[in-house]
């Protein structure tokens, strides 16, 4: 059954919030992919870094029907603030639940979970070698 | 323009789906249900009957003339869907003797599919062609698909997703020279084209009353008289209609549906270059602005009112729901129920990705320039949106 948009899902379709990409060169900035745009959805997860290791900001690019969209424009206001650790055990399942989506439309929880967690694993390519060695992966 | 029940002004471009019911019909119909109206019983041989069965034939012969058939070959249904069913199952129940194979194509309404389905499950063999890459059936394919026991062939005059026009008088040719039944689905077609059942040689039309500026809940099946056609009914009761289709007649739907036609066939030639005008300013328009933008179906053998549109690199669900204010369907409004990417679109080629992302934009006899062009800024607004939300490539 195709989704018909309303509440906050349908305020975040309409107007995403912090979507697009850092400008290049922005210092800090780690990047995650997930999904394939011929199976319906497509995520790319940029997070900002602050001094502290926290999630300063976050943008993304998202093909995808509505739900996947909203979901994007609510993670991005979520999770600044979050540690690199806490990033990497994120769920997004609240998210879905404040948005309302049915069970069919869960499956775009998952891929945003995945881009999330592939952005920590690039910062920990980048920075952390040590940690990368004894990181098994999530997905 | 209308208004939605969220009273924001909706955009009305699905024509396809369903039409508004002319005010002149609707003023007919009225006539037939109060106690100073035409309220009898058309079965009834008293007056207020008699008066009931004038109208319901004048009705006939409306619908008749629009398809220069004859009255008595004019048969009411419950609509296109019940026509198909009747025409389809009908034909195979009743010359099963004969043969058992069914000829059909993969992009016809599920009212034929689901038909030619359940004759499968009661022992018929049925052959499914896949059209060309424009959305066609070709003669040559039903040629090669004829064999000795086909006794019946189902193909749609007009496609109702993507508009394309099968040349049906060629395939009645083909399909009689092996002395098969040819059906013909014109619920897209009929008041939308010169449909003629003598010069076209067909032997079973279905018509629909709702896609014509009629009422919902009507239609009418065109059964030949000259050389006969026999069908088994589907519902038997009160041996209305010749025993072909038992139950009350519904005067004040088959007035309208008489009355739909009757504005139909009179303004026919008029609306045809109108709605062709209005479907080429969208295309222009859409083109202009997305050069990537593709046209389904065969450009040039497309009735006038029809135009299918893919939109590459965007998901459909989200360009369907960004459209907000503009009544279009995405697939055919009879699967909307689901989000499967139209099959008529994948048997064209194109991909998942790509059928569904295609808007279905039908205009028709209250469509203005105006609304065209709101209608395509709406479309070309989202597709830019989502275009820029999305990753690049």
């Amino acid at each position: 059954m195709a989704l018909i948009p309303a509440g906050d899902l349908l305020e975040h379709f309409r107007a995403p919030r912090n979507s697009g990409v850092f400008p290049s060169g922005t210092p800090d900035v780690f990047e995650g992919r997930a999904g394939e745009a011929r199976r319906g959805r497509e995520i790319q997860v940029q997070l900002q870094l602050d001094a502290t290791r926290r999630i300063a900001a976050c943008r993304y690019r998202v093909y995808g029907d509505p739900a996947t969209i909203a979901l994007c424009s609510l993670a991005s206001e979520t999770l600044p603030g979050l540690s690199l650790d806490q990033a990497a055990d994120w769920r997004g399942m609240a998210l879905a639940e404040r948005l309302q989506l049915p069970a069919e439309k869960r499956g775009a929880v998952l891929v945003l979970e995945d881009a999330v967690r592939a952005a920590v694993r690039s910062y920990n390519r980048a920075a952390r070698p040590d940690l990368v060695a004894g990181d098994t992966g999530r997905n | 323009m209308g208004v939605s029940r969220h009273n924001t002004p909706d955009i009305y471009l699905d024509y396809a789906a369903t039409t508004p019911v002319d005010p002149r019909v609707a003023e007919r119909m009225a006539e037939c249900l109060t106690q100073d109206g035409l309220f009898g019983n058309p079965s009834s041989m008293h007056g207020p009957g008699r008066a009931a069965r004038a109208a319901v034939e004048k009705a006939r012969a409306q619908v008749a003339a629009l398809i220069n058939a004859g009255s008595p070959e004019i048969v009411w249904t419950s609509g296109a869907t019940e026509s198909d069913n009747l025409a389809i199952k009908g034909a195979a129940r009743f010359y099963k003797d004969k043969g058992r194979h069914i000829i059909t194509s993969r992009i016809e309404h599920k009212a034929v599919l689901d038909t030619c389905g359940q004759l499968e499950r009661e022992g018929f063999e049925v052959t499914y062609l896949k059209p060309d890459r424009d959305g066609l059936i070709k003669p040559d394919a039903i040629v090669a698909a004829l064999r000795d026991d086909t006794v019946l062939v189902s193909i749609m005059h007009v496609n109702n997703e993507i508009g394309t026009v099968n040349d049906i008088a060629t395939i009645s040719q083909v399909v009689h020279a092996r002395n098969a039944l040819f059906h013909v689905d014109a619920a897209q077609s009929a008041g939308k084209l010169p449909i003629d059942v003598k010069a076209m040689d067909l032997d079973m039309v279905s018509l629909s009353g709702h896609k014509v500026y009629g009422p919902k809940g009507i239609g009418a099946l065109y059964v030949r008289r000259q050389p006969r056609v026999n069908l088994q009914p589907l519902l038997h009761g009160g041996h209305h209609e010749t025993g072909l289709r038992s139950g009350t007649l519904a005067t004040h739907q088959i007035v309208g549906m008489g009355e739909a036609y009757r504005i139909a066939r009179e303004q026919l030639a008029e609306e045809i270059p109108q709605l062709a005008a209005l479907r080429e300013q969208l295309w222009r328009l859409l083109k202009e602005s997305i050069p990537a933008a593709l046209l389904n179906g065969h450009p040039l053998q497309r009735v006038a009112g029809i135009l299918n549109v893919s939109f590459p690199g965007i998901e459909g669900e989200s360009l369907l729901f960004g459209c907000s204010g503009l009544a279009v369907s995405s697939g055919s409004a009879c699967s909307a129920a689901s989000a499967e990417p139209s099959y008529v679109l994948r048997a064209l080629g194109r991909d998942d990705e790509l059928a569904g992302a295609s808007l279905r934009f039908s205009m028709g006899r209250f469509t203005t320039p105006a609304e065209v062009e709101a209608a395509a800024r709406i479309v070309i607004g989202e597709y830019q949106r989502l275009k820029a939300l999305a990753l690049a490539g």
